[in-house]
């Protein structure tokens, strides 16, 4: 009865902690992603708005667009978590 | 993996700074809104665009139409230097071995003036710093005192060996146009062997060179036919594009205008070539045609640049159209100043 318990109470603490791993690959993957995404877009906004300073609020914009991949990782891994 | 990244996020940012630069460009319609001003009209135009500093700077020193020349050149001959520092690792090696022109260009200038015995100042005044040599080595190049002295300070140039076997002949006939030949022979052939060292990108470097020697072999073709020149011209024409010498050579050689084009358009695979090509067929002026020619040469380019986004072809697309704006300028400037009339000059206006 005994080792049924302490059983079930290591398949929860391992429930809990493959949740954790996910919720940090969800939070970790997608912080990859956003980085990848937002190299090219980055390096084209600061080369735009060198040319013409108008630029920066739409090349900002345009920059932080790829921050959605990271905010669904985000609220994937509150998911997992709570 | 660091490396690859931040070598193309360099590439992703001087590629969109020269496409954003080339937006800036002066477009049709202000062309068309200057063939119908006088010379300080179009000089106050241009002092409000990209060309003010140059203006403002050269304004106390110059006026007229010398002050709109020398403001053009010194405007290209800055751009080109800027955008060689703003261009990342592989771009800075072939924009470099396309600006190498321009070494040409001031050298055979610096030697027509020395032969003519014009004043280091005038000769100075056409000089376009834009390539290799600079300010400073050219300041040193017209300070000397013979054509040969010129020649001698430019050993351990790329150039040096065509120039120390042509300019003997050069100086006995008194003409430059066969050294200049043979240096832009020479010009090309280091090009394509620049674009195929191993360098990453240079296929497509070799695409545009390609291009660029079959647009001027073309109009090279165009020009002979006007002159009418039919013997020999293998030594006119350059090597290296998609047709052979001895191809353009038989081209050269066809009486008729329209067996000519015919034949041209059975060599060429090009679409937008084939249709201007069809287009010059009723042309006769050499102006319109050359100027229909360079129009597909940069269109085609752009196209290219389109395809390969973050290579060194949208830098060539911005250098070339840069080249192209100074030229349409300099043709307005001197046209207004000889009282050409403006349909008459749009006709030399590659827009």
């Amino acid at each position: 009865m005994v080792d049924v318990a302490t059983t079930l109470e290591i398949a929860q603490a391992s429930q809990a902690g493959m949740s954790a791993v996910g919720a940090g690959l969800a939070v970790g993957l997608t912080g990859v992603g956003t980085g990848i995404a937002e190299m090219g877009i980055g390096a084209a906004a600061v080369g735009a708005t060198a040319e013409n300073r108008d630029m920066f609020g739409l090349a900002l914009l345009f920059t932080v667009i790829p921050e959605t991949i990271v905010i669904f990782g985000l609220v994937v891994a509150l998911l997992l978590l709570f | 993996m660091a490396g690859v990244s931040s070598g193309s996020a360099q590439y992703i940012y001087a590629c969109t700074r020269l496409r954003v630069r080339k937006a800036q460009l002066i477009p049709r319609e202000d062309y068309l809104r200057m063939l119908n001003m006088s010379l300080p009209e179009i000089t106050r135009f241009i002092g409000e665009t990209t060309y003010r500093s140059e203006i403002d700077e050269l304004g106390t020193s110059f006026s007229g139409i010398n002050l709109v020349e020398v403001a053009l050149s010194w405007n290209l001959a800055k751009e080109y230097q800027h955008i060689l520092e703003l261009v990342p690792g592989d771009l800075k090696h072939f924009t470099a071995s396309y600006l190498r022109r321009w070494d040409i260009q001031n050298v055979v200038t610096v030697l027509r003036g020395k032969m003519q015995k014009m004043s280091p100042g005038k000769i100075k005044e056409v000089l376009v710093p834009a390539g290799r040599l600079d300010r400073v080595a050219l300041d040193r190049l017209i300070a000397e005192e013979s054509p040969e002295r010129v020649a001698e300070a430019l050993k351990g140039e790329r150039f040096y060996p065509v120039l120390e076997r042509e300019l003997p002949r050069a100086l006995e006939t008194g003409s430059f146009a066969h050294l200049e030949n043979e240096l832009y022979k020479s010009y090309y052939a280091r090009l394509i062997a620049d674009a195929k060292e191993g360098v990453k990108g240079g296929d497509i470097f070799l695409k545009y060179i390609q291009l660029e020697i079959d647009i001027r072999n073309i109009q090279n073709l165009f020009r002979l036919r006007a002159g009418d020149v039919h013997e020999d011209v293998r030594e006119l024409l350059i090597p290296g594009g998609s047709f052979t010498v001895d191809e353009l050579q038989r081209l050269a050689g066809l009486e008729n205008q329209d067996e000519f084009i015919d034949a041209l358009k059975r060599q060429v695979k090009m679409t937008p070539l084939l249709n201007a090509l069809e287009e010059i067929r009723g042309k006769t002026a050499l102006h319109g045609i050359e100027v229909a020619l360079t129009r597909v040469q940069l269109d085609q380019m752009e196209r290219m640049s389109k395809r390969y986004a973050f290579s060194i072809l949208p830098v060539l697309v911005y250098l070339e159209k840069k080249k192209y704006e100074v030229a349409n300028l300099r043709a307005l400037a001197r046209g207004k100043e000889t009282g050409l009339p403006g349909e008459r000059l749009q006709g030399y206006l590659v827009m």
